[in-house]
């Protein structure tokens, strides 16, 4: 393999997606010399799918997320990284990760959860719904063999999470639910190492996996893409109610929870929709799950519209907190003073950040280093 | 008809006195008992269908009346579902064959699905040859799909450069199958082989999908023809092959109307699940609803009373 295939593009997508530790370690070139002598490019998986049925005459169905794919022989589901062949269900990234880097876990973005830590973040190709504002597009809405594959089976990402101290391994940049096998085992292999795992979804994905996806992995983050089917069926080509479904999920288990909400200018960004949907937070999961309103820049198919203005993310972030939101960020706005954590009670701050830079962190134990005040998280 | 064609007499003779004319050739005894293609029967079908689409011109002129001569032309196959049901290489090359006599240079005629691995498991030789016909997929070498995105409608996709580079003109050689959600998967759909991300097409039955991805501009500026390949027709369980609900049809159709093409494809399919006893489409909430939205878009008929379906057997 020729290095610089590691920068190769994949349809302009950068292939390493993130250097964002380049300026916290000096592990970051050792890091690319491992990559460089990961293996040859890799071919497609077939390792047998989990959650569908099979029913007569080759036919299968797909239980993982609420599109339940029904697909003769030979066709794939709407991820493009699924295939029934001869009636038996199979996944074709299985082990090949498209985008490997190491990432600070506020870059995730986790806030309540090992702050300073750094994230071994690893994708496959695919996703099961295709938002037209997508970031990533050029490697989630692909088929695995529009892109660069390589072979990095669940021990390999453990071994090199562990070798460069990552406390954390992330499964990111696309949507890890249609790679659920691949995230599911090399969980359960991170877990017997001692190496803690996060997920990054949009959590379009059916009860049961979900549920058994809680129980092999340490935090959750889920990106809310709005409060309104209307979003979902127009911008998302997906169902909101299965996403409130597995927050509800996630909460009640004792995996890590964050949101993330992309603010739109004139999509998603009404005073009402964001106020009903902070009330159902509180209703449904509580204050205490930190919400992330983040600012929307034109990308993929939604070129037409401004990136959202921090006056708008400032009135979001003061309707969450009137609304009684406890943990309320304003992201991609580095410098802002929503980035940092406050501490509800005193409203000091005990967690100050700048971008992905972590100043001065006033917490002891869990609590607020001022007042005493316990502050939701993992903290190590 | 002698001399050179006047465009705008063409244009118009396209829109206006061919728009929704079908034809439908049947070829008893075209598959031979053991399922090899009878060639030269495969060609008197192929002629005798351009002939009549073209209002009786000799083949020749026939097919001088759709491309020009310095046409780079694409034949755009389907090859997914295997070799007992694909556009088998004898129905591709018959076609080149025949579009070589009506003056098209064979270098400039490239047979082509999306991937290498379907064509060669259909049956296909691959073949790059600079000078003759070229048979590729999409993932070739120098091929590939675009960088830059094509946003229509509902439509964002990657075109394979072959469609939107490669080629100034464009047969959609298509199977005519059952589809468990597009209800029909024809002449129009088989450009879904022309994208990246078909899969991300295929919600309410594919509607308004088929269309909007028809109309945008490197398949309807270039879309000059339709022929079903229906020598077997999968009419059930499609899009995959079963034996027992692939009829031996033995038929090719004919249009230069390509939602006219596919409306006749699916009341052949309709004729089929009835004489076996299925339900039709519209029972099963699959029916075809695409081609009335590319009705009401302009892109030809699919109403009954504006299509004329002329049948003959040879
Ligand atoms: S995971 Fe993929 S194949 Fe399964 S239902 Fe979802 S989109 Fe369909």
């Amino acid at each position: 393999m020729k290095r610089r295939q590691f920068f190769k593009t994949a349809g302009g997508a950068t292939f390493l997606a993130s250097a964002g530790l380049m300026n916290q370690t000096s592990t970051f070139p050792a890091f690319l010399m491992d990559l460089y002598a990961l293996g040859e490019e890799a071919n497609l998986s077939k390792v047998e799918a989990r959650y569908y049925k099979k029913h007569p005459d080759r036919e299968i169905e797909c239980t993982l997320c609420p599109r339940f794919c029904k697909l003769g022989d030979k066709e794939r589901g709407y991820c493009g990284v699924r295939e029934n062949i001869g009636g038996t269900y199979y996944t074709l990234v299985y082990g090949k990760a498209c985008s490997i880097a190491l990432d600070p876990i506020e870059k995730k973005p986790l806030f309540h959860y090992l702050p300073k830590s750094s994230a071994l973040s690893i994708a496959t190709a695919g996703c099961n719904v295709n938002c037209k504002f997508c970031q990533n597009w050029e490697i989630s809405q692909v088929r695995p063999e529009q892109i660069q594959n390589y072979d990095f089976p669940p021990g390999a990402v453990v071994k090199t999470a562990k070798k460069y101290r990552c406390a954390v391994i992330a499964y990111t940049y696309t949507e890890p639910v249609v790679f659920y096998e691949y995230m599911y085992d090399t969980s359960l292999e991170a877990r017997k190492k001692g190496v803690r795992t996060a997920v990054i979804t949009g959590g379009h994905i059916n009860p049961e996996p979900m549920e058994d996806l809680t129980k092999v992995v340490d935090a959750i983050k889920i990106d809310l893409k709005a409060f309104s089917q209307d979003f979902y069926t127009k911008y998302v080509r997906g169902e909101l109610q299965p996403v409130l479904d597995a927050i509800k999920i996630v909460h009640k288990s004792s995996a890590w929870l964050e949101l993330v909400y992309l603010v739109i200018p004139n999509l998603n960004d009404s005073s009402d929709e964001i106020r009903k949907m902070c009330q159902w937070i509180v209703k449904e999961i509580g204050p205490d799950v930190p919400v992330h309103f983040s600012k929307f820049v034109p990308m993929y198919l939604v070129k037409n519209l401004p990136p959202t203005p921090v006056s708008t993310l400032e009135k979001v972030h003061k309707i969450a907190l009137e609304e009684g939101i406890r943990y309320v960020y304003i992201g991609n706005v580095p410098g802002h003073s929503a980035e940092s954590t406050y501490c509800p009670n005193c409203k000091k701050i005990v967690i100050e950040r700048r971008g992905y830079s972590i100043g001065k962190i006033a917490l002891k134990g869990g609590k607020c280093k001022y007042c005493d005040n316990p502050i939701p998280g993992i903290w190590i | 008809m002698t001399g050179p064609i006047d465009i705008t007499w063409k244009e118009e003779y396209f829109l206006i006195v061919m728009a929704s004319k079908v034809v439908l050739i049947r070829g008893k005894g075209v598959l031979t008992g053991g399922g090899d293609i009878d060639q030269k029967k495969l060609l008197s079908m192929y002629n005798r269908g351009i002939q009549i689409l073209m209002d009786n011109q000799n083949p020749k002129d026939s097919l001088r009346l759709i491309f020009k001569n310095s046409d780079r032309l694409g034949i755009k196959i389907n090859t997914i579902a295997g070799r007992k049901l694909s556009s088998r290489p004898e129905v591709s090359y018959s076609l080149a064959s025949l579009l070589q006599d009506g003056g098209i240079q064979p270098k400039n005629i490239i047979i082509w699905d999306r991937t290498n691995r379907e064509l060669r498991e259909a049956g296909y030789r691959l073949n790059l040859n600079r000078g003759g016909i070229k048979v590729i997929g999409t993932d070739t070498k120098g091929f590939g799909y675009d960088s830059q995105l094509t946003s229509y409608l509902n439509i964002g996709s990657l075109f394979s450069s072959i469609q939107s580079n490669k080629i100034t003109a464009s047969i959609s050689l298509a199977i005519l199958k059952d589809h468990g959600m597009a209800g029909v998967t024809a002449g129009m759909k088989n450009y879904f082989g022309a994208v990246h991300n078909p899969n991300k097409y295929h919600d309410f039955n594919c509607n308004p999908f088929v269309a909007e991805l028809f109309e945008t501009k490197f398949i309807k500026q270039k879309h000059k023809l339709s022929i079903l390949d229906s020598l077997i027709v999968q009419y059930h369980r499609g899009p995959s092959y079963h034996a027992r609900w692939a009829e031996k049809y033995e038929a090719l159709i004919f249009s230069l109307d390509p939602v006219a093409a596919d409306y006749v494809g699916w009341q052949v399919i309709e004729k089929l699940r009835a004489k076996k006893g299925l339900a039709s489409l519209k029972e099963e909430k699959r029916a075809p609803v695409y081609l009335k939205t590319a009705e009401k878009m302009g892109l030809g008929k699919a109403s009954p009373e504006e299509i004329k379906i002329i049948e003959e057997d040879v």
